[in-house]
C-alpha cells in the first residue's frame, strides 16, 4: 500500500462503520460509505505495521461475531480467518465449566477491542471478546490461538458481566518489551502478564468498587477503559466505574485523579502520542451516563502538574451526550487531534489538543468506537 | 429429500436458489448444508451448537426452532425453510 499523508477516523457504530478522511489541516472531512450495513460494530483498528489494513469487529445480533478486514483503507472488506469467524475449522466453547449462577455465556459473543502487536511482530493481532475471552494470531488473523490462561482463568466463575456483557476490552502491550500485556475487563479490573500471556496478575490495587460491599477487593472493578502514556510506558490513565485513577508502575497501584471533578465518571479515555503526560476523559453523570452539565466537554488531565483542564466552553455544542468506552481517540500528530463520537451520532473534532472544536457534519448512527489511522508517511 | 430455503440474507452467504439435502435431523441437515457453503458456518448455529437467537427453522411450515430444535428429527419432512425472525431497531 502506498504512502498517505491523510487521517482516517474509524468509526463503528450501532449499524455498520465508516472510515472518514481528513485533510492535511484536519479541517475537512470526508465521510465514506458506511460498511458491515446492520451491524454493531464495537471496534475498527488500523494496523500501523501494515499501512492499509484495517480490522473490524462485527457483532450482527443474525449472524453472531466476525472479523473483517480491509488491506485498502476501507474500500473493500473480507471475512478473515480467525477463531471467531466460520473460516477457522474447529471453534469451540471458549471457557470453562458453566456456573450456573453466573451469567457469563461459554461461547463468544461480541467482539470488542482489536489490537495489533509491536513493530517487532508484524504479524501479531490480538483480540478481546465476550466472555472474558482474548485470542492471539501471529499470521495476521488468519489462525488464532487462546490465551488460556484468562479464558480458563480458575477464578472465572466467580467473574461477573458489566451492563455491556462479560467483555475483555483493553489490551495494551508494552512497547518496549512484547511479552508484557495488560488487559481489562468488566466487571473483573485489570491484569498484567509480563510472560506473554502465561500467567496474569490481577492489578486493581488502589480501585474503588463503590457498587460492592468490600470496597478494595483484588478483583470485580469495572474497569472501562485504560490508555497508556506515550512517553512512559509504565503510566497508565484508567476510566473506571469507581471513577478516574493514573498509574506509574505498570499498574501495580492506582492513584485516584478525578475527585475534584465531582462525579467522575465516564467511559473512555484517551493519550496522545505528542503530549506525554496528558489525558483526555469524557467525564459523564455517574446515573444518566451522559454529559451531566448539559453541554459537551472533554476534561484535560496534566500528569506533571496533577491539574484538570476543561477544554471547551460550556456554550460551544450544549446538550446530553453520551460517550461510550472505546469512543475517544487521539492521533499521532502535533498538535494531537482528538477525536470524540457519541451515542447520538456527532463526531467531536479537535485538530490542535482541544484548542478548536468541530463536529463533523454527518448524523452517524450510535457510535460505538472511535479510532485513527494515522498517516504512513 | 428435503427442499431447502434460505432468507435473502443467508443466501448471501449460500445457495442462491433452493437446496436439496438429505437429512435425518436439523442438525444433520444443517451439518451438510455449512458443509457445502463454508461460510455459512456459525452465522445459523454457535459453537456449542445451538441456532442463534434471531434464526428460526420451519420444518414444513412448523417453527421448531424453540421447541426441539436441532434436534428434530426430519422423518417424512419435505420443506425446510431457514429465516430469520423479526428484531432490530
Amino acid at each position: 500500500m502506498a504512502k498517505d499523508d491523510r487521517v482516517r477516523i474509524l468509526v463503528g457504530t450501532r449499524k455498520g462503520a465508516y472510515v472518514v478522511e481528513g485533510d492535511k489541516r484536519r479541517s475537512k472531512w470526508k465521510v465514506g460509505p458506511m460498511v458491515h450495513e446492520g451491524s454493531d460494530v464495537y471496534h475498527v483498528a488500523a494496523d500501523p505495521r501494515h499501512p492499509g489494513d484495517l480490522y473490524a469487529a462485527v457483532n450482527s445480533w443474525f449472524f453472531g461475531p466476525t472479523l473483517w478486514r480491509s488491506r485498502n483503507w476501507g474500500k473493500a472488506w473480507k471475512e478473515t480467518g480467525t477463531p471467531l469467524t466460520p473460516l477457522q475449522k474447529d471453534r469451540k466453547p471458549t471457557t470453562g465449566e458453566p456456573n450456573p449462577g453466573n451469567p457469563v455465556a461459554r461461547v463468544l459473543n461480541n467482539m470488542w477491542h482489536i489490537e495489533p502487536g509491536l513493530a517487532s511482530e508484524p504479524n501479531t493481532l490480538y483480540v478481546g471478546a465476550d466472555p472474558h475471552v482474548i485470542f492471539r494470531s501471529k499470521d495476521l488473523g488468519t489462525s488464532w490461538e487462546p490465551i488460556d490462561a484468562i479464558n480458563d482463568h480458575p477464578a472465572k466463575k466467580d467473574w461477573s458481566p458489566g451492563a455491556g456483557g462479560a467483555c475483555l476490552h483493553t489490551i495494551l502491550v508494552d512497547p518496549r518489551d512484547a511479552r508484557r500485556l495488560y488487559v481489562g475487563l468488566s466487571a473483573v479490573g485489570t491484569f498484567r502478564s509480563d510472560d506473554g500471556g502465561a500467567s496474569w496478575k490481577a492489578t486493581n490495587k488502589g480501585v474503588e468498587t463503590p457498587f460492592l460491599p468490600e470496597k478494595f477487593p483484588e478483583t470485580g472493578q469495572c474497569v472501562h477503559h485504560v490508555a497508556m502514556d506515550s512517553a512512559d510506558p509504565d503510566t497508565f490513565y484508567r476510566q473506571d466505574h469507581g471513577g478516574m485513577y493514573v498509574s506509574h508502575d505498570r499498574m501495580e497501584k492506582w492513584t485516584r485523579i478525578g475527585k475534584s471533578l465531582g462525579d467522575d465518571f465516564g467511559f473512555g479515555v484517551a493519550s496522545p502520542a505528542s503530549a506525554p503526560g496528558r489525558a483526555y476523559f469524557v467525564r459523564l453523570d455517574g446515573m444518566a451516563r451522559v454529559t451531566g452539565e448539559g453541554h459537551f466537554q472533554v476534561h484535560e488531565w496534566n500528569d506533571k502538574t496533577r491539574t484538570w483542564r476543561k477544554l471547551l466552553s460550556p456554550t460551544a455544542f450544549p446538550g446530553n451526550f453520551g460517550v461510550q468506552r472505546e469512543g475517544i481517540a487521539t492521533d499521532n500528530l502535533d498538535p494531537a487531534g482528538i477525536y470524540v463520537g457519541t451515542t447520538t451520532g456527532q463526531l467531536f473534532v479537535s485538530p490542535n489538543g482541544g484548542k478548536r472544536w468541530t463536529v463533523v457534519p454527518f448524523g452517524f448512527p450510535a457510535i460505538h468506537s472511535v479510532s485513527v489511522a494515522n498517516p504512513s508517511v | 429429500m428435503l427442499e431447502v430455503h434460505l432468507d435473502s440474507w443467508l443466501r448471501g452467504f449460500g445457495p442462491r436458489g433452493h437446496e436439496t439435502i438429505e437429512a435425518d435431523s436439523v442438525e444433520h441437515l444443517l451439518d451438510a448444508l455449512e458443509g457445502r457453503y463454508p461460510r455459512l458456518r456459525f452465522k445459523l448455529r454457535d459453537e456449542s451448537g445451538a441456532l442463534r437467537r434471531y434464526v428460526r427453522v420451519f420444518v414444513d411450515g412448523t417453527d421448531v426452532s424453540g421447541t426441539t430444535g436441532v434436534g428434530t428429527p426430519l422423518t417424512g419432512a419435505r420443506t425446510i425453510d431457514i429465516l430469520h425472525s423479526i428484531a432490530g431497531g
